[in-house]
C-alpha cells in the first residue's frame, strides 16, 4: 500500500488531527486525555517524519498513535489491562432480544463509550481502529504490529464482549 | 458442529473473500445461534459506528481549527481578481447551465444518503473562506 506522504507536520495535524482526537476520547473516554495524547501523538510525528520511509503513511501514523497511547496507560497506570479471557464465548440464545430491540437499547453514545472502557485493552484498539477510525484489517494489522487473524480474533471477540456488557 | 465465530464479525467488515461468504450463509441459514448471533454483532458494530465524530476543542491544534488562506496582498488587487473570477464563473455557467439548474433536497439525498450513511468520515465538505490580510505600509 503506497499513499501519497503528507510532506509536513502542520498538514499531517490538519488533515488527521480529528480523526487521532476521535480515536483517543474513544479510548481513554474524556475530552483531557485524549487532548494529551493527540499532542503527544503530534510531537512524535512531528520527531518521526524526518526518518519517515515511504510506505504504509496510515499504518506508520496509527502505529505511533496507539503506542503513545499504551505508553500513557502503562505510565499512569490508572487502568490497568485486563487479562485477556479465554473464553467469552457466553452467548445464550434464549435471552437473545431481536436485532431491533437491541440496537434501541444500545444506540446511547454514552452506553457504548462506557462499554468501550470496560473492553481489554488490545480488543478496545481493534474494535476503535475499526469502527471509529475506519481501518482496514489488514492496516490495523500493520498498526498493532500482530497477524491479521489475531486482528480479527480481538474485533470478535471484542464486540461479543460490549454486546454482554451492553444488555 | 462448528459455529461461524470470527467469521461474523470479519464478514460485517467486509474482509471475506467469497468462497468464505458462501460457506458463512451455508451455516447460517440453518444454525439459529450464528443467525442470532449475525444480528447481534450487526447492532453492536452498528452501535460503536454511530457514535458521534467529536470536534477537536478549539485551540487543541490551531493548523485544524480553521482552513483559511491569507493572501497577503492588498485589496485592490483582491477586489479586480475576484471581480474577475467571478465574471468568469458567470459567463461559464451561462454557456453551459441548463435552464432548470435546480437539485432536490430528495436528489440530494439519493446521490449522498447512501455513502454518507456507510462512510462516517464523508460529511458535508469544509468551505475554505480566503481573507484579507492589510499588512503595514
Amino acid at each position: 500500500m503506497t499513499e501519497s506522504v503528507p510532506l509536513t507536520w502542520e498538514e499531517v495535524a490538519r488533515v488527521y488531527g480529528r480523526k487521532i482526537y476521535n480515536f483517543a476520547y474513544r479510548l481513554t473516554g474524556n475530552s483531557d486525555d485524549a487532548s494529551d495524547l493527540v499532542q503527544e501523538v503530534l510531537l512524535r510525528v512531528r520527531k518521526g517524519l524526518a526518518s519517515y520511509q515511504p510506505g504504509s503513511f496510515e499504518g506508520w501514523l496509527w502505529r505511533i498513535t496507539r503506542n503513545a497511547f499504551l505508553d500513557d496507560v502503562r505510565r499512569r497506570n490508572r487502568r490497568p489491562t485486563a487479562p485477556l479471557p479465554d473464553e467469552v464465548d457466553r452467548w445464550d440464545l434464549a435471552s437473545a432480544p431481536s436485532a431491533d430491540t437491541e440496537y434501541a437499547r444500545i444506540s446511547i453514545g454514552d452506553d457504548v463509550q462506557k462499554a468501550l472502557l470496560e473492553l481489554p485493552v488490545e480488543f478496545r484498539e481493534a474494535v476503535v481502529l475499526c469502527d471509529v477510525v475506519g481501518l482496514s484489517y489488514e492496516e490495523i494489522a500493520q498498526a498493532v504490529a500482530v497477524p491479521v487473524g489475531t486482528v480479527r480474533s480481538r474485533i470478535h471477540r471484542g464486540r461479543k464482549l460490549l454486546r454482554e456488557l451492553l444488555t | 458442529m462448528n459455529h461461524a465465530g470470527e467469521l461474523i464479525s470479519a464478514y460485517l467488515d467486509g474482509e471475506l473473500a467469497r468462497s468464505e461468504v458462501e460457506g458463512l450463509f451455508g451455516h447460517v441459514g440453518s444454525c439459529g445461534k450464528c443467525s442470532a448471533e449475525l444480528e447481534a454483532l450487526q447492532s453492536v458494530r452498528s452501535a460503536v459506528r454511530s457514535l458521534p465524530q467529536l470536534e477537536l476543542p478549539p485551540g487543541l491544534i490551531p493548523e485544524a481549527d480553521a482552513e483559511v488562506i491569507p493572501l497577503r496582498r492588498n485589496r485592490g488587487f483582491l477586489v479586480g481578481a475576484a471581480a474577475a473570477v467571478v465574471a468568469v464563473v458567470i459567463a461559464v455557467a451561462a454557456i453551459f447551465t441548463p435552464s432548470a439548474a435546480t437539485i432536490s433536497v430528495e436528489e440530494l439525498n439519493s446521490r449522498y444518503g447512501a455513502r454518507a450513511s456507510l462512510d462516517p468520515a464523508f460529511g458535508p465538505a469544509k468551505v475554505v473562506v480566503p481573507y484579507v490580510v492589510d499588512l503595514p505600509e
